[in-house]
């Protein structure tokens, strides 16, 4: 039966907090250690887990990705972005542009998904 | 409590968590931390107020007719998916956590924050086909902590509150899964 100070802050919930952030940290360290550390080479966009488009991240050019929505994809100086979309929330737009192998733009919305791999390929990133 | 009664309160919270989760879509946390799913999870306070005033049985039940609905107003299918899942792993996690003596509302709270991030992912990543979506979860499992806290904080209030203009109404459930 919890008693009525259930509802106070109490030490025993930096164990909570403790278990998160561990958990976190933990986590991030073993991404860190697979991760692709160069600069991305090239971009992959996925559709529903397809790969349909492979553009390398030279030179300035636009991508118009359809489906449930619209995303339009930007390539910059060797970066990449959704520059303009139609989505609920804005989300993918909202991550702003990306040059990091193994960085990614989702646009959940639209099943879309952008990879950045760098020479190493996909599985530099996540085993 | 009557069947009616039970009925009449499950559709208020429902209502409730529908309204939080409406509130929700109107902060601009986006902006301000640019990551798909960052959420407050404002609707998880109902979920919390009641697992720990009706039953385990009763919070379930609000949970899902809470997600359904939410996804006819607004998300679809995907949105189904992704809050279902978070939902699930929310709560089944709080009924655990409920169950340790040392934690307070608060610790529960930020470990069903932590847990509904994870399904969010897990639903993301079977969506995607991607695992790539898993490279999210450190600084969501991060912003949990701080979202739990303030979802804690508010659920706290709620209950000094009701104990305070109802005092003999408000009693606390020990049963989880009746």
């Amino acid at each position: 039966m919890p008693q009525a100070n259930a509802f106070r802050f109490r030490r025993g919930d930096f164990v909570a907090v403790a278990f998160v952030f561990l958990c976190a940290l933990a986590l991030s360290a073993g991404l860190w250690m697979h991760r692709g550390p160069s600069d991305a080479v090239m971009a992959q966009i996925y559709q529903d887990g397809t790969l349909i488009e492979e553009i390398p991240l030279t030179g300035n050019r636009t991508l118009t990705v359809t489906g449930s929505y619209t995303n339009v994809i930007t390539v910059a100086d060797g970066k990449i972005a959704v520059t303009s979309t139609d989505c609920p929330g804005e989300d993918c737009r909202h991550t702003g542009w990306i040059h990091v192998a193994g960085g990614s733009i989702v646009c959940l919305p639209n099943r879309v998904e952008i990879r950045l791999v760098g020479d190493g390929g996909v599985d530099a990133v996540v085993g | 409590m009557t069947k009616t009664k039970q009925l009449a309160l499950s559709a208020v919270l429902v209502a409730l968590a529908l309204g939080l989760s409406y509130l929700e879509r109107f902060l601009p946390l986006q902006l301000l931390i640019p990551l798909p799913g960052v959420k407050l999870g404002l609707a998880n306070i109902v979920t919390m107020m009641a697992l720990y005033f009706l039953s385990g049985k009763i919070a379930f039940s609000v949970l899902v007719v809470r997600c359904l609905l939410g996804s006819l107003f607004g998300g679809g299918l995907t949105g189904l998916a992704m809050s279902l899942t978070g939902g699930v792993f929310a709560f089944f996690t709080m009924i655990l956590a409920k169950k340790l003596p040392f934690l307070s509302i608060f610790g529960v709270s930020i470990l069903g924050a932590a847990a509904h991030n994870c399904g969010q992912v897990c639903a993301a990543a079977a969506l995607l086909y991607s695992g790539y979506t898993f490279a999210y979860l450190p600084f969501l499992l991060l912003l949990s902590i701080p979202s739990g806290l303030l979802t804690g904080t508010v659920s706290a209030a709620a209950f000094r509150t009701l104990r305070s203009v109802f005092p003999t109404a408000v009693t606390i459930s020990s049963d989880t899964m009746k």
